[in-house]
């Protein structure tokens, strides 16, 4: 592909003496859709601040287009942080048409570009409403405007679909992928693991303030194996060397293949050993099953972190859920 | 494209000041208090004055007894007053509303008090017995001197007016005083007016975090400098409102509200000490904003800000302390530190440029040194909102803010990879 739009090498940040992120290196190359994964507190808010300036890294390279983030360098850059915040005593419209000047539009553009952009997400007649009057959803739509404006070249959305329902949800999906489709390099944290399968071209996996996985989502799955095995049985299951046990309950289990070996193979071992199989599946491995591989054992005890949901779907919606 | 965003944050922080009830709600409050003190004066000058000439028509009656022998019943018919027999009687009469109010003339009216009793009328009309007390005893008098000039001058009417000289040329006096003090009394205005609105400018940011959004889409300098200019546009404002009973009063009321105190001598505009006062003004006010910022930066919330308030506050006082010193002996070693350390020096040096006695040189090193700690403290506000204001709820550490160095040293010595 062309130029690398964002550029990231060792990268280190720490905060007094602890290490929140440890020899990072990425690129996002120019006109891609990049998923930037991990569970919470492994550091993803903390490289796109210091990629921003908004902290001082304590070593490694943070690039933007070749060189360091500086507002003033007319990077067109759309970012929606994940701390969320406008000011909230003023008028939605004067709000929107200040940051479209911010970024370098005309007054009247900005001005009725807003004004199309509230009509488009059904905030048209709360224009000239203070913003602390709207709902924290629609604060979130007039956010996702501002971060939009003026055409950005790069995108970088922390936790976008935060705070927004269903609906808007598919709204801010289309959205991105309107961006991307004219042009955009997106980098987008988030937790839901179908809309990364469905928009990302790339994602890196980061545990521990470090890259787990780094690659096109297919890259990505085959270095977890690939495929899941989804499987109805009565009996406990044997262990073996080619798969892994995710999920195990008294009648159903989820195993991830962890080498080459055919899945008939498999399948004949476990009715050698005396499973009553039932039902047997084989699907591709979905990035939300690597996703609880890699930080499953995140809430384990001894380790800490909050829990919080991760995406959506299928047998899968039936087990603990675990630190996203 | 910075110059126009200073240009759009100035705008924007100045109007959406400007437009909330709240600001002229305060604002307009002090020229109210104001009008109403001015128009509680006119009322009572105009009872005073016109007392006599309303007494004329007869609106009360009066008994007097006059021991000093100096007003004749002639004298005493013109105000309708009639003799009394005795001060006993006289105040009997108005116990009982025989009459409205007994004057005691004393034997010696110019050592002893006029003792004057009357029926209680409420607080205005009240005022009216003593000014027709007044009103008849001059009267008495200036018909014994027998000439209205010889009592008016005697009434010390007569008009002085006071040339002085520095040299051969004319030096102003108090009139050429007060237009450099003006500056002073703006900058006291600005600061007491604004300081809150300083300490709390880089608060709603951090408050409703839109740090972020705003650290990436403008340098910070700018946005502090634009938040600076704003604020001193709105404390303009905000004295031209206060100011403007005061104007009104004098181009609309000159003769109501004849206030001694706002007769000012003919004012010398010397264009030298205008210059310093102005110079001194904006350093002064760029010093203190910019180190208000700067603490606002480091503090969370705006309650442990307002705790930086006092100590501030203080510290343009404290030359007023020393004000007689500051104007009797300017050389003195304290007026001399007070001058030159930061935040002392713009009320000193103001006060000193009021009274003439800052040379140029001293206004010149004063006016450098403001500048520059304006800028030095800028450039910290600057660094400690940039990587303070995300600490959104603890306070800076403002030795790690400071300590951070230019931005990713590791950048200066890339790695010689190619990609
Ligand atoms: N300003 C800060 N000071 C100290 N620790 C911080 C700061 N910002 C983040 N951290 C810590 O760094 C870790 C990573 O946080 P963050 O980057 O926000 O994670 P993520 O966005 O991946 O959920 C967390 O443990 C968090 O507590
Ligand atoms: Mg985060």
């Amino acid at each position: 592909m062309g130029e690398a739009r964002v550029h990231i090498s060792g990268f280190r940040m720490d905060f007094g003496d602890t290490t929140v992120v440890r020899d990072l290196s990425f690129d996002v190359q120019a006109g891609e859709t990049f998923g930037f994964l991990g569970s919470n507190g492994s550091g993803k808010t903390t490289t796109i601040r210091a990629l921003l300036g908004i902290y001082e890294p304590t070593a490694g390279i943070l690039h933007i287009n070749g060189r360091d983030f500086k507002p003033e360098h007319g990077d067109r850059l759309g970012y929606l942080p994940e701390e969320r915040g406008l000011y909230k005593k003023e008028k939605v419209i004067d709000i929107m048409t200040y940051f479209g000047r911010l970024k370098g539009m005309e007054r009247r553009t900005a001005k009725r570009w807003s004004l199309e952009y509230l009509d488009r997400v059904a905030l048209a007649d709360r224009a000239t409403a203070v913003l602390d009057k709207l709902s924290s959803g629609q604060q979130q739509k007039v956010q996702l405007g501002v971060t939009i404006m003026n055409n950005p070249e790069l995108l970088i959305l922390d936790e976008p679909t935060k705070g927004f329902d269903p609906v808007n949800r598919r709204l801010l999906m289309d959205i991105i992928a309107e961006q991307k489709q004219g042009g955009a390099t997106v980098v987008m944290v988030t937790h839901q693991m179908e809309e990364v399968e469905r928009l990302c071209d790339r994602v890196i996996l980061l545990k521990d303030g470090t890259a787990e996985a780094y690659g096109t989502i297919d890259e990505v799955q085959n270095k977890y194996g690939g495929r899941i095995i989804r499987i109805r049985h009565t009996g406990p299951l044997p262990r073996s060397p080619h798969y892994e046990v995710m999920l195990e309950e008294t009648n159903y289990s989820e195993l991830s293949i962890t080498d080459a070996t055919d899945e008939a193979v498999i399948l004949k071992d476990l009715i050698d050993a005396g499973v009553t199989v039932r039902s047997f599946t084989t699907t591709k491995i979905s990035l939300e099953d690597i996703f609880i591989r890699v930080y499953g054992d995140q809430n384990k005890p001894s380790t800490s972190g909050s829990a919080g949901a991760a995406g959506s779907g299928g047998p899968a919606a039936s087990r603990p859920r675990q630190g996203v | 494209m910075a110059q126009h965003n200073l240009g759009t944050v100035v705008s924007f922080e100045f109007i959406r000041t400007v437009t909330k009830g709240r600001f002229w709600i305060g604002t307009l409050s002090v020229p109210i208090i104001i009008a109403v003190v001015f128009g509680l004066i006119f009322l009572s000058n105009s009872t005073t004055d016109t007392a006599a000439a309303a007494q004329k028509s007869a609106q009360f009656s009066i008994s007097y007894t006059d021991a000093s022998g100096l007003i004749t019943a002639q004298d005493a018919a013109l105000f309708g007053a009639t003799a009394a027999d005795s001060p006993d009687a006289g105040i009997q009469a108005v116990q009982s509303g025989a009459v409205d109010a007994y004057f005691d003339y004393p034997a010696h009216p110019e050592t002893t008090a006029v003792l004057v009793h009357g029926a209680d009328k409420g607080i205005f009309e009240n005022g009216k017995y003593a000014a027709v007390a007044q009103a008849t005893l001059t009267h008495a008098v200036e018909q014994r001197i027998g000439s209205p000039q010889l009592s008016a001058l005697a009434a010390g009417k007569a008009q002085i007016e006071t040339v002085t000289y520095d040299g051969a040329k004319e030096s102003g006096g108090l009139g050429s005083v007060i237009p450099p003090l003006f500056f002073l009394v703006i900058f006291y205005g600005l600061i007491v007016l604004l300081a809150g609105q300083m300490l709390n400018s880089t608060l709603e940011e951090k408050e409703n975090r839109v740090t972020e959004m705003i650290l990436t889409t403008l340098k910070p300098t700018t946005l502090i400098a634009g938040k600076v200019i704003a604020l001193f546009a709105i404390g303009l404002v905000q004295m031209l409102v206060f100011l403007s009973p005061i104007v009104i009063g004098r181009l609309f009321f000159p003769k109501e509200l004849s206030l001694t105190a706002l007769d000012l001598p003919p004012l010398i505009l010397d264009p030298v000490r205008m210059t310093i006062g102005l110079l001194i003004l904006v350093g002064g006010f760029a010093l203190f904003t910019t180190t208000l910022v700067a603490i606002g930066a480091v503090m969370p919330t705006a309650k442990e800000a307002g705790n930086f308030m006092g100590v501030m506050m203080a510290l343009i006082f404290v030359p007023f302390y020393a004000v007689a010193l500051v104007v009797s002996d300017p050389q003195s070693v304290i007026v001399q530190i007070f001058t030159f350390f930061p935040f002392s020096a713009p009320v000193t040096a103001l006060l000193r440029n009021g009274f003439g006695s800052l040379s140029v040189l001293e206004a010149g090193i004063v006016i450098v040194i403001l500048f520059v700690g304006a800028a030095v403290m800028l450039r910290l506000a600057v660094r400690l909102f940039q990587y303070g204001s995300i600490s959104y709820t603890s306070k800076v550490n403002i030795r790690t803010a400071l300590r951070a160095g230019p931005r990713h040293p590791a950048a200066v010595k890339p790695p010689t990879t190619g990609r």
